[in-house]
């Protein structure tokens, strides 16, 4: 147990130390174009069958339901024009879940490298900010986050909610990047400890599989859903805003 | 003391997660075609709060790191 808290302790403050194996700057990039080239290599042999009328190929017919399941997320979750936030939705899942996987084969994996889920969040958020500058101007988006429109008086009060509010959107890159984080590097110190067990010779980690498994699927699906409610967040009332209480469930539309 | 303060941690979180699951499948029992709409809601809950557990994890790993010479 020490070992295990002793490791993550490190990574946290400074990165590689004795005793964790944290890819170098080099080995995060040929980590990155490894699942980079599966992704492209499925999904060119996915194309191929796109001419047929019916399609045959089955990873066609996987990657049309792959489709399909976040087309309805979207639509459901941001709106009728949901539609235009596909691909960035697709890219976003694609990823997560092909490195996710390939964690599972190998000793480390994209999503479980802080930074580079720091990234990912970072293009998330940004992405999220553009989309709501883009639908309700530069003015209308940032005014937003000031809150109801107030008296005169009261302009303490909105700068504070806009200072709180800008924290928060702040914040969001921090809860989606560890999260993530979180998950698969704790998946694999999890596995880690109980190979342990095992005296060396017995992988008692190995029982961990299915359950890492389920990880990679939800914690995908989760960055792409939280990215759809702050899209919807941002880009769900055009013209009128100023009420946020009224669209914060916006899993409900 | 510090895997006792974890396990609280984890205590706290796991009743938290069941309590929403818990909630969830008497929904989905009840509105069986509400399933695709709770399902999203459902998940979103546990994101946040797994994200407490996690928030736990690395702040507090990041407090104790003066006791773990090395």
């Amino acid at each position: 147990m020490n070992e295990l808290l002793i490791g993550s302790s490190s990574l946290l403050a400074a990165g590689a130390e004795a005793g964790h194996h944290e890819p170098s700057f080099l080995g995060v990039m040929v980590y990155l174009l490894i699942v980079i080239a599966i992704m492209m290599g499925l999904l060119l042999a996915a194309k191929k069958g796109l001419k047929d009328r019916v399609f045959k190929n089955k990873l066609t017919q996987a990657t049309e339901q792959l489709y399909l399941f976040l087309e309805n997320m979207a639509l459901g979750i941001i709106g009728p024009h949901g539609k235009r936030y596909l691909p960035m939705l697709m890219t976003f899942w694609l990823f997560i879940f092909l490195s996710n996987v390939l964690g599972l084969f190998m000793d480390s994996t994209p999503t479980s490298i802080l930074s580079v889920n720091l990234g990912m969040a970072l293009i998330s958020i940004g992405y999220v900010q553009w989309e709501g500058m883009k639908s309700n101007g530069f003015f209308g988006h940032w005014s937003h986050f000031a809150g109801p429109k107030l008296p005169i008086v009261l302009v303490p009060i909105t700068l504070m909610i806009f200072v709180i509010e800008i924290i928060s959107e702040v914040m969001k890159n921090v809860s989606l990047s560890l999260r993530l984080f979180g998950n698969i590097h704790g998946g694999h110190q999890a596995a880690l400890a109980m190979n342990e067990l095992g005296a060396g010779w017995v992988p008692v980690g190995a029982f961990l599989m299915p359950i890492k498994l389920l990880t990679c699927v939800v914690q995908a699906m989760i960055f792409t859903l939280l990215t759809c409610v702050y899209i919807s967040l941002v880009t769900h009332h055009e013209g009128d805003h100023g009420h946020d209480e009224d669209h914060a469930p916006a899993a409900a539309h | 003391m510090h895997v006792i303060g974890f396990g609280l941690a984890a205590l706290g979180v796991a009743i938290g997660l069941g309590m929403i699951g818990m909630g969830a499948m008497q929904g989905m029992a009840r509105q069986p075609e509400a399933i695709g709409k709770l399902q999203t809601a459902m998940l979103i809950a546990l994101a946040f709060v797994e994200l407490v557990f996690l928030l736990t994890v690395f702040v507090a790993l990041g407090s104790l790191k003066p006791f773990f010479p090395g």
